[in-house]
């Protein structure tokens, strides 16, 4: 517990939570909405083609836009530590935390078996999709919708909500 | 330029704006022309989507008038409720319109059913609308204040619980609906999204051996959906609390929202994107366009997440 208070204590978490700078937790918190657009979108267009919406589409080339989604993760990875830290000591003792990081760790798995089954697959624009990779769409927007609703809520539930 | 003077000068956009579009839309019928179809459904389109700043500007203009001598806060109130009516049926317009150019940019026509359902929304709109602004023009035109004997107005004026108040009050008292509108909030926002980069970082070159924008364009509807899912929402926020929505930064995201409405009329008007084929190169100006598509939205959010610091939200 020490440790932790430490690290929210520290002079760069101190910074992060008071300074006006539009660098600090404002910034921060609005990399992490971005970001998250960047991942949830480009997910759920790539599920929504494997459901059926946007036929023409051709899955081949959304593989090009994972790179792009993949940045955003990368980005919400470094943004989603630092607002840990500044809270870390509520935010560990909050379920709901526990919550969305479990989303999002099914949701990053579920992308890499999406990227194996359906992208490694020859015959990947057969339409309609293959019903193994349908569910994987279906569970991956469900993981991701999970992730946001949970982390919605951090505001709300648990210790330390609606502090910033 | 002060706060009434804006609401003022963008109340012709829903009213005179749309009278002509619903004005084309006829002659279009009559005279059965596809392209004039089309340029009423772009007019009612951009209606719906400028209609946005006007109804939000009445937040501001009520709060720099609502110690003037003279003016009624009962008959605010009503113009409010009533305009709210309007709004709601002006965006359901311009939703139906927006599909029926998105129609019409694949099979060159307008189907019927469209055609019949912008027809009867527009009409509803277009009469909400004109009790709307006849409410509304009550509140500081003295000269034509006669109308407050019209037993309609004064039923308006007098009910005990307008609307938009009635809403304000539901959403204090369910502690659950406005993390649930925020939730919804998000989602529809990656939705809007996941479209955007799509289509626009394609325009831009990734995925361009294996993406034609025409296929692309089949994911326009999804992003239209998520932008539907946050006005909703958003309207959730703001009817319930609308004196957090005042200000320089609100403002300037709705009117980056139009921005990004006329953003897209280019992809579903012109035919220099529609012609980017799999393995061809954008032209530069489709480049630039799709370039600023990503800005404004990424604007827009910015406008938003920052409220609670800079502007005048909690």
């Amino acid at each position: 517990m020490d440790f932790l208070l430490k690290i929210q204590q520290s002079g760069f978490c101190q910074w992060i939570r008071e300074s006006e700078s539009i660098f600090s937790y404002s910034g921060i918190l609005l990399l992490h909405t971005i970001g998250m657009g960047f991942v949830v979108g480009i997910n759920a267009c790539i599920d929504l083609r494997i459901l059926g919406f946007a036929p023409a589409l051709r899955l081949k080339g959304m593989e090009k836009f994972l790179p792009v989604l993949w940045l955003g993760f990368w980005v919400n990875a470094i943004t989603g530590a630092m607002l840990l830290a500044i809270d870390i000591v509520n935010k560990l003792a909050n379920a709901d935390f526990y919550v969305k990081m479990a989303f999002i760790a099914l949701a990053i798995i579920n992308l890499r078996m999406l990227k194996s089954h359906v992208f490694g697959d020859p015959s990947i624009d057969k339409i309609p999709a293959s019903g193994k990779a349908k569910i994987l769409a279906v569970t991956s927007l469900m993981f991701w919708i999970g992730a946001i609703t949970s982390g919605r809520l951090l505001a709300y539930v648990g210790p330390g909500s609606g502090a910033k | 330029m002060n706060a009434p003077h804006i609401h003022l000068l963008l109340n012709h956009f829903p009213t005179v704006g749309f009278s002509i579009g619903l004005g084309l839309f006829l002659v279009a019928l009559f005279a059965k022309s596809g392209e004039l179809k089309r340029a009423s459904l772009v007019i009612f389109f951009m209606t719906a989507a400028l209609t946005i700043t006007t109804y939000v500007s009445g937040s501001d203009a009520q709060e720099a008038m609502k110690d003037s001598p003279g003016v009624s806060a009962s008959l605010i109130a009503a113009h409010e409720s009533a305009a709210l009516v309007a709004f709601a049926f002006m965006q359901a317009t311009g939703f139906f319109s927006w599909l029926g150019l998105w129609i019409f940019r694949r099979v060159s026509r307008v189907p019927n059913w469209n055609v019949a359902v912008v027809l009867i929304l527009a009409v509803v709109t277009f009469g909400l609308m004109a009790r709307a602004a006849n409410i509304g023009g009550e509140i500081l035109h003295p000269e034509i204040q006669s109308n407050r004997t019209n037993p309609a107005v004064q039923a308006e004026v007098e009910a005990e619980q307008p609307l938009a108040k009635s809403w304000g009050g539901f959403v204090e008292n369910h502690s659950w609906v406005w993390p649930t509108a925020e939730t919804l909030h998000f989602i529809g926002l990656s939705m809007l999204f996941g479209v955007v980069l799509t289509v626009d970082l394609r325009m831009l070159g990734i995925g361009k051996n294996l993406l034609s924008f025409a296929a692309l364009y089949q994911l326009l509807p999804l992003g239209m959906l998520g932008f539907t899912v946050n006005l909703a929402t958003g309207m959730v926020f703001f009817v319930a609390t609308p004196q957090q929505y005042t200000g320089f930064l609100f403002f300037l995201k709705m009117m980056l929202v139009v921005v990004g409405a006329v953003n897209v009329l280019y992809f579903m008007l012109l035919e220099e994107p529609w012609t980017v084929g799999e393995g061809h190169d954008a032209s530069i100006t489709t480049k630039l366009v799709a370039a600023s598509a990503i800005i404004i939205w990424i604007a827009v959010l910015f406008c938003g997440h920052m409220l609670p610091f800079y502007g005048n939200s909690f």
